[in-house]
C-alpha cells in the first residue's frame, strides 16, 4: 500500500513540474478578453475560428475568449467586477445587465451603437431592452425568440391546422390529448425556473399583458389581462404530461421528438430534431404564438448583446472595432450560425446575409428559420418594454418570480386571480 | 457468522439487490452514452443498447477540452491530496505526541469548520483570494479543497495516531531518534491504511467539487471537469448522448483510481472509524 | 499491520514531551484553517452589518438590523424547519440502509468483499453527473426510465410526477441524497461490528439470548461511539447539503424544498439582498454550534470511549 502512495506522490510531483502551474500572458501587444456563455463545444469553436480570423487581421489586437457558465455569472461577474477581474468584452442579456450596472462596471455603448444602427439597421426589439437611463448599454449580437414548435405528422392525422388563436391552440391539445396511449396535448413546463418564466410570458403577451411595470416604477403584474392568461395556462395545463412540472428545454424537446407530446413552445428544436425524431425535416411545424381574441401578437424574445466592461479608451476603441467587424455581414452569418437555427440576426443586413443563409441546416430548415426570423419581430421581454427599465427587475428575474406565481395556480391550487395577486406582492417587495 | 446455505443464499440475493440499487443507475448512464439519439429519448426505453454508437464521445475528445480538464483536475485532486494529507499528518501526529493544552478541543474545532454553510463563504473568500491574486489559478482551487479536506483528514487519522503504540515511539526517542524520522518511519508505516483513507477522501472530494471551481476559474485552459461537464450543457438545449459521454468521461477517472485503491480505502476507513 | 521492533530499553525514563513540538506541528493547518475559514467568517460578519444588496455595490453600516429583519422572517423558520425535515429524513434513511447493508456485507461470502468496495460508487461520482442521472431517469419525457418501467409493468396508469409536489420532492431529493451517502454509512457500521468481539456473542448464545436480545445488548452497544462520530459529522454535512437540492428542483415546488442553504443562497444571489443572506448564514452557524454541542452533550462525545 505505502508504496502505491509513494508512486502516487512522486507522478504528482513530476506531473506539477513538467505542467508548471498557470502562466502568465506576454503583453506586447493590446491584447483584450471577452467573455460569454456559450458553453456547448460547437459554438466555443465557431468562436475561435472567428478570433482567430480577426486576430491574424489584427496583430495589435488580439482577443481571447474566455467561456462562463450561466448559472454562475450572476455571482462570478459581480465579484469580478469588485476585485478588478472583469474582461474588456462581455456577452449578457438584459436583466444581467441590469444586474452588472449596479457596480458600475458597464460603460454605455450609445455611439458605437447609432453608428452601427446607420450601417447594418437594427431589429428595433433588440435595442429596446438595452436602452434606459438616457443611454444605450450595450451592443445587441443576436436575438432567440419563441415559436410554437409542432409536429405536422400528428397534427395532419387528427386533420388539424397549425394553431392561429387560443380557440384553436386549446382545441389542439384537447384532441391531441390520449394519455392512455402515453400521448400528451401540450408539453407545458411549470417549475421555478427561467423556461417557466418564458411560457408563461408569451401567454401573458398574447393576452395583452406586456407591461410588468407602469411608468413610474411600481408593480403592473396585477391586472385583468395577466389573470386572463393565468386562466389560459391553466386550461392548458390540464393536457400537459404529469411530470412536466419540472422540465425545462431539453425535456421539452425530448418529448416532442419523442412524439409524447405534439406541440412545445421553445426557441428551436431545429438543431436535434432529425436525429431524435427520426423524421424528416418537413415533418417539423412552426408557427407564431397563437394570439387571443382581443390580444395581440407576440413572443418572447431575447436580445444577446456585447456589454465593454473596460474603462480604459484605448481599449474600448479597440473592442468597438472588434465588435463593428464581427457584424459586418460577411461574418455575421458565420457568428449566428455558432448555433443554427436558434440564433437570429438582430440587423436588417444580417437577415438578408449570404453567410446566414448558407449553413447546410439552415438551408434544410429555410422555411422554419424564416419564420422564427418573422416572430422576432413581436418580440418582446418581461420589464424590458417600453423604456420602462427599473433595477428591481433583477431580483424579479432571478428569483423566477413570474413563474413562482404560476406555481402558486398550479401546484398549491390557489385561483387565478389570487396568483397573480401574490406575485403583484412579491414583486412590488423586491422594488423596496 | 456462520449460516446455512439457504442463509448464504438470501444474503447472495439481498447484496445482488443492494449492489443492483448503487451500480444500475451508473450502468444507464453508460449504456446510453453509446446509444443513437434517437434511441436515448424513445418512449420505448431500452435496459440494453439496440443501437451502438461512438459519436457522442468522438463529439466529446473533437469538440471540447475534456483531456485539459482532465489534467486540470488531476493536478488539482492530487495537490490537495498531498497538502491535505501532509497537514493532517503533522497536526495529528502533534496532538499525539505532546497531549499540548487544549489539543482535545482543537480537535473538536476541526469539525467546527463544516459547520458554517459554504454557500456563503465563497464571497468573502473570494476577496482574499484575489487580494492575493489567486483568482484564476490552480492555487486558488487547492487552497479551498485542502480547507474542505483537512478537517475531516486529521479528524479521522487522529484515531489511527491513538493506536501506535506509545512504548515503540518512547523507545525511538530514546535511542536519539528525532521526531521526525520517528514520525517518518516508525509511525507512519503503522498508519499506513489510515493515509490510504484520507487520501482517497481528499482526492474524491476535490473530484467532485463544483461550486468553487466554477466561481474561481475564469479561462477553460483552467477548467476542471466538473464545471467543463456544466458547461457542454447549452443553456436552451441539451444533447443527451454528449452529456451522458461527458458524465462518463468524468466518471471513469476516480473510478480507476478506485479500482487501483478502493480497497485500501475501504479497510482504512473501517479501522478508522472503529476507532474513533 | 507491520510492528516495528527496535531495540530500546523500555525500562527507560519517558522523554519529555515539549508542547512547543505540538504548536509547532499543528500550526500549518491551524493557520491554513484561519486564513481560508475564520478570516472570510469575519468577513461574513462584517457583511451581516451592512445593507449591501447586489455583491461589489456600495454599502453603509446598519448593525444588528438585518438580524432582527432574519430572525423575525417567517420564510428563515420555515426554512429552518425543512432543514430539520431534510435532515432527520436523511439520517433515518441513511441509518436505516446503512445498518442493513452493513449486516449483509458483514457476511462471510466473496461477493461481500467485492460488494464492500464497490457500492462506494456511488459516493465518487460527482454531484454533477448524479443529478443529471437521477433527473433523466425520473423524467417522464422520451427516455425516462422509471416512469416507462411502472407503466409498462401496469403498476401505475399515469407517469408518476416525482418533482410535483412539495412533500413528493422532498422525498424525492431525500431517496436521492440517501443513495448517494448510504455506501457510506454502511461501511462505517460495518467496522463496527467487525471490532465486536466474536466471544460476546458466543458468550450470550450460551447464556440463552435470543437474536433480538443479542442485537440489542451486543450490537447497538458497541456501535454507539461509531454511531455517534457518524452522527455528527453526518448531520454536519447533510444539513449543508446544497447542490443536490438546488440543481434538481431549485428549492421548489413553491418552496417545497428550500432547506436554509437554499434559503441563503436564494437571498443573496437571487433575492440580491446579500447582507441579509450574510446575517442568516451566521444565525445557521450558530444553531449548527449548538445542535453539535447538545449532539456531544447527550449522544455522546466522539472521544470518550477511550
Amino acid at each position: 500500500m505505502s508504496r502505491k502512495v509513494a508512486i502516487l506522490f512522486l507522478s504528482f510531483a513530476l506531473a506539477v513540474t513538467l505542467l508548471g502551474f498557470s502562466a502568465q500572458p506576454t503583453r506586447a501587444v493590446l491584447s483584450l478578453t471577452m467573455w460569454h456563455m456559450e458553453q456547448p463545444p460547437h459554438r466555443v469553436k465557431r468562436v475561435q475560428e472567428l478570433l482567430d480570423e480577426w486576430n491574424a487581421a489584427n496583430p495589435d489586437i488580439q482577443i481571447k475568449q474566455e467561456v462562463q457558465n450561466w448559472g454562475e455569472i450572476y455571482t462570478k461577474a459581480p465579484l469580478a467586477a469588485k476585485a478588478g477581474g472583469l474582461p474588456d468584452i462581455m456577452f449578457g442579456i438584459p436583466d444581467f445587465t441590469t444586474v452588472l450596472l449596479g457596480t458600475d462596471a458597464v460603460k454605455p455603448v450609445t455611439n458605437l451603437v447609432k453608428e452601427l444602427d446607420a450601417k447594418h439597421k437594427f431589429v428595433p426589439a433588440a435595442v429596446e431592452p438595452y436602452s434606459y437611463n438616457g443611454e444605450i448599454w450595450a451592443v445587441p449580437l443576436y436575438g432567440m425568440v419563441h415559436s410554437l414548435w409542432y409536429n405536422k405528422e400528428m397534427f395532419a392525422k387528427a386533420g388539424l391546422e397549425a394553431p392561429k388563436t387560443w380557440a384553436d391552440l386549446l382545441a389542439a391539445a384537447e384532441k391531441l390529448h390520449d394519455p392512455e396511449n402515453g400521448v400528451y396535448g401540450i408539453g407545458l413546463p411549470a417549475n421555478k425556473q427561467l423556461y417557466t418564466d418564458q411560457v408563461l410570458y408569451n401567454i401573458m403577451l398574447t393576452a395583452g399583458a406586456s407591461e410588468l411595470f407602469n411608468e413610474d416604477g411600481t408593480i403592473a403584474f396585477d391586472n385583468p389581462a395577466t389573470v386572463k392568461a393565468f386562466e389560459m395556462y391553466k386550461a392548458l395545463w390540464q393536457f400537459s404530461p404529469p411530470d412536466s412540472v419540472s422540465w425545462t428545454w431539453g425535456e421539452a424537446e425530448a418529448a416532442l421528438a419523442s412524439g409524447t407530446v405534439p406541440m412545445i413552445f421553445q426557441f428551436t428544436v431545429i438543431t436535434t430534431w432529425e436525429q431524435q425524431s427520426g423524421m424528416p425535416a418537413d415533418m417539423l411545424g412552426v408557427t407564431a404564438i397563437p394570439v387571443s381574441a382581443e390580444g395581440m401578437e407576440g413572443a418572447i424574445y431575447y436580445s444577446n448583446a456585447a456589454l465593454l466592461t473596460t474603462g480604459d479608451p484605448e481599449r474600448q476603441a479597440a473592442a468597438a472595432k472588434f465588435l463593428s467587424w464581427l457584424l459586418e455581414p460577411k461574418n455575421y452569418g458565420r457568428f449566428l450560425n455558432m448555433e443554427p437555427g436558434l440564433f437570429l440576426p438582430v440587423t436588417a443586413d444580417g437577415a438578408t446575409a449570404e453567410s446566414f443563409w448558407n449553413d447546410p441546416l439552415t438551408i434544410k430548415y429555410r422555411s422554419q428559420v424564416e419564420t422564427m426570423v418573422e416572430n422576432t419581430k413581436n418580440g418582446a421581454l418581461f420589464g424590458f418594454t417600453k423604456g420602462r427599465v427599473f433595477q428591481a427587475i433583477g431580483a424579479i428575474s432571478a428569483q423566477n418570480l413570474l413563474s413562482a406565481s404560476l406555481q402558486r395556480m398550479l401546484i398549491d391550487g390557489l385561483s387565478p386571480a389570487d396568483a397573480v395577486k401574490w406575485g403583484q406582492e412579491q414583486m412590488t417587495a423586491a422594488t423596496r | 457468522m456462520r449460516g446455512s446455505v439457504f442463509g448464504k443464499l438470501l444474503g447472495t440475493a439481498a447484496l445482488l439487490i443492494v449492489l443492483f440499487t448503487v451500480l444500475f443507475p451508473i450502468y444507464w448512464m453508460a449504456a446510453s452514452s453509446v446509444k443513437v439519439p434517437r434511441e436515448i429519448i424513445a418512449r420505448r426505453v431500452t435496459l440494453v443498447p439496440q443501437s451502438f454508437t461512438t459519436q457522442h464521445y468522438e463529439k466529446l475528445l473533437s469538440a471540447s477540452n475534456f483531456p485539459t480538464y482532465t489534467v486540470n483536475s488531476l493536478i488539482v485532486s492530487l495537490s490537495t491530496m498531498v497538502i491535505s494529507v501532509t497537514l493532517a499528518v503533522l497536526a495529528g501526529y502533534g496532538v499525539y505526541q505532546t497531549k499540548f493544552f487544549g489539543s482535545q478541543t482543537f480537535l473538536r474545532a476541526m469539525l467546527v469548520a463544516y459547520a458554517f454553510p459554504t454557500v456563503l463563504l465563497i464571497v468573502p473568500l473570494y476577496f482574499v483570494l484575489s487580494a492575493l491574486r489567486l483568482v484564476d489559478t490552480y492555487y486558488a482551487l487547492i487552497i479551498v479543497n485542502v480547507t474542505l479536506t483537512a478537517p475531516f483528514a486529521v479528524w479521522l487519522l487522529q484515531a489511527f495516531f491513538r493506536s501506535v503504540p506509545q512504548d515503540i515511539v518512547d523507545a525511538a526517542l530514546v535511542d536519539g531518534a528525532g521526531q521526525l524520522f520517528v514520525l517518518w518511519r516508525i509511525v507512519l508505516p503503522l498508519i499506513a491504511p489510515g493515509i490510504a483513507a484520507i487520501s482517497i477522501f481528499c482526492f474524491v472530494t476535490s473530484w467532485t467539487e463544483y461550486l468553487f471551481a466554477s466561481i474561481l476559474i475564469n479561462s477553460d485552459a483552467l477548467r476542471t471537469l466538473p464545471p467543463g461537464l456544466a458547461g457542454i450543457i447549452g443553456q436552451y438545449q441539451i444533447d443527451w448522448g454528449l452529456l451522458m459521454a461527458g458524465a462518463v468521461a468524468v466518471t471513469l477517472p476516480v473510478v480507476i483510481i478506485f479500482a487501483l485503491f478502493g480497497r485500501s480505502f475501504v479497510s482504512g476507513l473501517t479501522q478508522g472509524a472503529v476507532k474513533v | 499491520m507491520r510492528v516495528v521492533t527496535l531495540s530500546g530499553q523500555l525500562a527507560a525514563p519517558l522523554p519529555r514531551r515539549r508542547p512547543s513540538l505540538g504548536y509547532l506541528l499543528v500550526a500549518p493547518l491551524v493557520l491554513w484553517l484561519l486564513l481560508t475559514v475564520i478570516v472570510p467568517l469575519i468577513g461574513a460578519i462584517g457583511l451581516s452589518m451592512q445593507d449591501m444588496r447586489i455583491i461589489g455595490t456600495p454599502s453603509n453600516y446598519v448593525g444588528l438590523e438585518n438580524y432582527g429583519r432574519i430572525i423575525g422572517d417567517s420564510a428563515f423558520w420555515s426554512a429552518a424547519g425543512r432543514s430539520v425535515v431534510w435532515v432527520i429524513g436523511n439520517a433515518l434513511l441513511q441509518t436505516a440502509l446503512g445498518f442493513v447493508v452493513a449486516l449483509l456485507l458483514n457476511q462471510r461470502l466473496r461477493l461481500a468483499r467485492f460488494a464492500r468496495t464497490w457500492i462506494l460508487l456511488s459516493w465518487v461520482i460527482p454531484t454533477a453527473v448524479l443529478v443529471i442521472i437521477w433527473r433523466w431517469m425520473l423524467s417522464s419525457a422520451g427516455g425516462g426510465l422509471i416512469n416507462a418501467l411502472l407503466l409498462e409493468a401496469r403498476l401505475i396508469r399515469l407517469p408518476i410526477s416525482f418533482f410535483g409536489s412539495a412533500e413528493s420532492a422532498m422525498l424525492t431529493l431525500i431517496v436521492i441524497n440517501s443513495w448517494r451517502w448510504f455506501p457510506l454509512t454502511a461501511l462505517f457500521v460495518l467496522a463496527g461490528l467487525q471490532a465486536i468481539p466474536e466471544e460476546l456473542y458466543e458468550a450470550a448464545k450460551v447464556d440463552g439470548a435470543s437474536v433480538l436480545q443479542r442485537f440489542r445488548f451486543i450490537t447497538l452497544p458497541s456501535l454507539q461511539p461509531v454511531l455517534a462520530s457518524l452522527g455528527l459529522i453526518g448531520f454536519l454535512w447533510s444539513v449543508n447539503v446544497f447542490d443536490v437540492i438546488w440543481l434538481l428542483t431549485q428549492g421548489g415546488p413553491s418552496d417545497g424544498t428550500t432547506t436554509l442553504p437554499v434559503f441563503i443562497y436564494n437571498a443573496a444571489f437571487k433575492q440580491y439582498r446579500l447582507s441579509e443572506a450574510a446575517a442568516a448564514s451566521v444565525v445557521f452557524g450558530v444553531l449548527l454550534l449548538v445542535c453539535a454541542a447538545l449532539f456531544l452533550r447527550f449522544i455522546g462525545s466522539p472521544e470518550r470511549e477511550r
